[in-house]
């Protein structure tokens, strides 16, 4: 009973300190004001699979095992991996077109390029960063295959090169970096025959969106994925069905690196904590020290 | 002097009858290649694809029934159609990336037909300017993807795609898969191919599977490589063979 | 000044059985390393790319790092705080922690994709990465351990090797600083090792999930640290054939109380704060193995060492290290491992054998390190009757 109240009572202290290393004001957004972005309208898309062959086309990546002309794959629920920076998915949510036939709704997967990447904020060398263009750059040659990226990665898009031995590397989509560097389109919105994915600034691309919503409620659910999930992130999705029902992983509305960052500033900056730890120790030490002295003094002389 | 002009026409006439002859071998060759015949209907269609119109920056906010009115009473229909038929091939969609297909040959006569000569199934909106035509080409307005200062309005091959595959979804006609209107734009094997001068049979047969290694796998598969027995269904052929590929068959590779 | 009698080499016979069973897991991680290194991650390896972190994350890096804190603590009482009988066990403790964290960064080496590139965050530096400050410490850790070390080695065989015993003269007069520093290097990394997963709040399950992860990882490496004492004490003394230590492991045992006291009170207090408790009884794999955690792991030892009679019998004193030991073990693979739930995974984690024999062979690489040194080097103080009392 005693132990009981006691761990109660110890218990509230804990909560006080949690209070205290809750997310600091401080903590500031590093996101570029107005990036390069994608609006992906599931209502569009047809999924011919084009975009995965372009991307692959544009990015070099190996040819798959089964042709992109091959459409039974849509059923297939994958997931970007080392030989595909995207993929496109087909669901069933449950709408019946005039013949009762369920009507398919197609997903396009790829990274969602963070306004606040938390892959980005992982990264130990900072070879993933998040460029002013809007893209989540990868540097290979900073890379040391830590896989940090991928376990902070809210939705689980960076895979990667288990088989190879000596260099592998993070996949993930790269947004056509290179691409956008010389003023041209990314592979995927460039290919897309019904302009699924249409590409543009961010902020015109959530107008667009509203838009779309706004003059088509009975096409649309009132949600842009990817506004405020993660702090929101560059490319955006609107779909004719709720999100959770085409595998979009329910991702809090905060940045990701938020609580890590602020935490870690609170402690870290001008290093002033393990400074006046340090400072502390050696004080206590060094009093420990002199009485031992003076004690082993007073020893010798009786 | 005769002799001489003579002994020259011989000299001539022999060198140059071979030369004329394959001149001429050439000339007649039965077998038009797609770079010898292209037909007259055609290279116009070609040549009024690649016209490009001036950009319609303003069009007329009207709903669809409203524009199907305009266009009945203004009485635009079938009989405005100029051209039976017209190549998809603009540059505006040619410039922007690779072709994994050929045109579309779009056969405008046929779909106007189709549709009753409903115009406004397709010319779903006018440009404000007067002057202009109220059924101007698809190309007026709908040109670049994702212009920033129009934003709501898709680019010309976004905007083919969705009229052509929304209607025939929603009248049950008409393709909706890739192959259905475009034929593929299969690369040139002429630079592909590397025979050697004289191959035999079982040379081409590797050269194919040098590249399509996993189609010669699928027809080791296939009935045409499996099949074993009697012949005797085969459409013409009286001859009962008891055999097949799979059983004894000497062209094996 | 201190009546217990000066370290030195234990002299015991080397290859006992024990010793040769160690040398065949050695053998057989050293297999499984080639495995990894010449067939890559993905043939040695049962990770994915939901799960990009498995069993050498989660027990040789983050366990190693948690159950070499008994190197900082002991050194904090002994030499900050002036309490000087425990410095017997501060030599076994540095040993244990230095060898540790040798095979942490081992253990990083053979688990990223590109060792070769592994120097590289000395010169690519992230500061926001939590990842990057854990590194930079164990990193100088590691070094101020060796040569916290050094002297101990310069014991033995300064007059032969003449730089050895330089570099033990020089380690010596730095040796406050070293201590200090080793002691703020810890605090920062093993913190940061716990703020690791705060930047994952939808895949580490809410049982741990914490804003307080930091301090709890600090908390629990603290109070793990005496009782690492006392659980390799035991299995020293046992198998070299030692005199028991009680009179020090005992009265060591009694800031247990206080330090896994606060550990349970701030993990417990959290999980109610939160409302996380919900959770406890839903039978999932997480909630079984967090009541087996802090039940087993913490409650149980805490209330056992409670009990003078148990810090007075080396048993059950032996026990009681052994369960906080095994709790936070199991912590720290709840964390990385069990409680790492991505919400889009096929399948769960299981290592792979490679896996587990790689971490075998390290496990095993450590003790039989250790044996050589105790036996080569003035480490373990071994006493006769007459001098401890």
């Amino acid at each position: 009973m005693n132990m009981t109240r006691r761990v109660f009572l110890s218990g509230l202290g804990a909560s006080a300190l949690a209070g205290a290393a809750g997310p600091a004001q401080a903590w500031e957004s590093k996101a570029p004001d107005d990036p390069l972005g994608c609006l992906v309208d599931l209502a569009r898309c047809t999924g011919c699979r084009k975009c995965e062959q372009a991307c692959n086309n544009v990015n070099d990546l190996p040819e798959p095992d089964t042709l992109f002309t091959d459409l039974r794959l849509l059923d297939v629920k994958r997931r970007p991996d080392a030989g595909a920076y995207t993929v496109v998915n087909r669901y069933f949510p449950g709408k019946v077109d005039d013949e009762n036939q369920l009507i398919p709704v197609h997903v396009k997967v790829q990274c969602m390029h963070c306004q606040d990447p938390a892959c980005a904020s992982a990264c130990i060398t900072g070879a993933l960063s998040k460029k002013d263009n809007g893209t989540v750059h990868y540097d290979v040659s900073k890379c040391i295959g830590c896989r940090y990226c991928m376990v902070a990665c809210p939705f689980q898009i960076p895979a990667y090169e288990y088989h190879k031995t000596v260099t592998p590397k993070v996949m993930k989509c790269t947004f056509c970096f290179d691409r956008l560097e010389e003023g041209k389109k990314p592979g995927c919105a460039e290919i897309c025959p019904v302009e699924a994915i249409t590409f543009g600034k961010r902020s015109m691309l959530l107008e667009l969106a509203r838009r779309r919503i706004r003059n088509d409620p009975g096409r649309y659910v009132d949600h842009i994925y990817g506004e405020k999930e993660a702090g929101g992130t560059s490319w955006l999705y609107v779909s004719p069905v709720p999100f959770h029902q085409l595998g979009f992983i329910d991702v809090p509305d905060f940045p990701m690196p938020r609580l890590s960052e602020s935490i870690h500033k609170a402690v870290y900056s001008y290093l002033w904590a393990p400074v006046a730890l340090f400072g502390m120790l050696y004080g206590v030490k060094s009093y420990n020290d002199r009485r031992d002295q003076k004690q082993a003094g007073q020893g010798g002389a009786q | 002097m005769n002799r001489k002009f003579v002994m020259a026409g011989v000299v001539v006439l022999f060198l140059a009858l071979p030369s004329l002859a394959a001149i001429t071998a050439q000339h007649v060759d039965p077998i038009p290649t797609k770079e010898s015949f292209v037909p007259e209907d055609m290279i116009k269609a070609r040549e009024r694809a690649a016209i490009v119109p001036e950009l319609v920056t303003e069009v007329r906010e009207e709903s669809l029934y409203q524009r199907r009115k305009t266009l009945l009473e203004k009485g635009v229909g079938i009989q405005d159609v100029k051209h039976t038929f017209m190549l998809l091939d603009s540059p505006i969609i040619k410039a922007e990336h690779e072709d994994f297909y050929e045109p579309v040959r779009f056969m405008h006569g046929k779909h106007i037909s189709v549709v009753d000569g409903d115009c406004s199934k397709c010319h779903h909106l006018r440009p404000t300017d007067p002057e202009l035509s109220e059924t101007v080409a698809c190309s007026a307005c709908h040109q670049k993807a994702f212009d920033p200062e129009r934003p709501e309005r898709i680019g010309l091959k976004a905007a083919y795609h969705i009229q052509c595959m929304t209607c025939h979804e929603e009248m049950k006609k008409g393709p909706v898969d890739c192959l259905g209107c475009h034929s593929r734009n299969a690369p040139d094997h002429e630079e592909l191919v590397k025979l050697r001068p004289d191959p035999e049979p079982w040379d081409v047969t590797a050269e194919c599977l040098r590249c399509h290694e996993k189609q010669g796998e699928d027809m080791l598969r296939s009935a045409h490589w499996l099949w074993r027995g009697p012949s005797p269904y085969t459409v013409e052929r009286t001859k009962e063979v008891m055999s097949g590929k799979a059983t004894n068959a000497v062209n094996n590779f | 000044m201190s009546h217990h009698a000066e370290p030195r080499p234990t002299e015991s016979r080397f290859w006992t059985p024990g010793v040769m069973v160690m040398v065949c897991f050695m053998l057989a991680g050293g297999v499984a390393l080639m495995a990894r290194f010449i067939g890559g991650l993905g043939y040695a390896t049962n990770l994915t790319d939901a799960y990009p972190w498995g069993l050498w994350i989660g027990i040789d890096v983050a366990t190693g790092v948690a159950l070499a804190a008994g190197g900082f603590s002991t050194a904090a009482l002994a030499h900050i705080f002036g309490g000087h009988r425990y410095e017997a066990v501060t030599r076994p403790a540095l040993l244990t922690a230095a060898l540790g964290y040798t095979f942490v960064a081992i253990g990083i080496f053979v688990d990223i994709g590109r060792p070769w590139a592994i120097w590289k965050p000395m010169f690519f530096h992230n500061y926001t990465s939590v990842l990057f400050e854990v590194a930079m410490c164990v990193m100088t850790y590691l070094t101020v351990l060796w040569l916290e070390f050094v002297p101990i080695a310069a014991e033995r065989w300064g007059e032969k090797i003449r730089l050895l015993g330089f570099l033990g003269r020089i380690s010596t007069k730095v040796m406050s600083v070293l201590i200090v520093l080793g002691v703020v290097l810890s605090f920062m990394h093993q913190s940061g090792l716990g703020g690791l997963m705060l930047i994952a709040p939808t895949k580490l399950h809410p049982l741990w999930y914490t804003p307080l992860l930091p301090l709890l990882f600090l908390l629990s490496a603290i109070s793990v640290g005496y009782p690492m004492v006392i659980f390799e004490t035991g299995v020293a003394t046992k198998s070299l054939k030692l005199e028991s230590e009680m009179d020090i492991l005992g009265p060591l045992s009694r800031f247990t109380i206080l330090l896994l006291g606060i550990y349970m009170a701030v993990k417990l207090g959290d999980m109610f704060y939160r409302g996380t408790h919900v959770y406890l009884l839903d039978g999932t794999m997480q909630s079984n193995a967090f009541l087996l955690e802090v039940g087993l792991g913490v409650i149980l030892p805490w209330l056992l060492i409670l009990s003078p009679k148990t810090r007075r019998s080396r048993t059950r004193l032996f026990t009681a290290g052994a369960l906080i030991v095994g709790g936070i073990v199991l912590n720290r693979v709840n964390v990385f491992l069990i409680g790492f739930t991505p919400p889009l995974a096929d399948r769960p984690y299981f290592p792979s054998f490679a896996e587990v024999l790689v971490t075998a062979g390290f496990v095993a690489t450590i003790m039989f390190l250790y044996r050589v040194a105790v036996t080569y080097l003035p480490v373990l103080s071994a006493r006769s009757k007459e001098v401890s009392v």
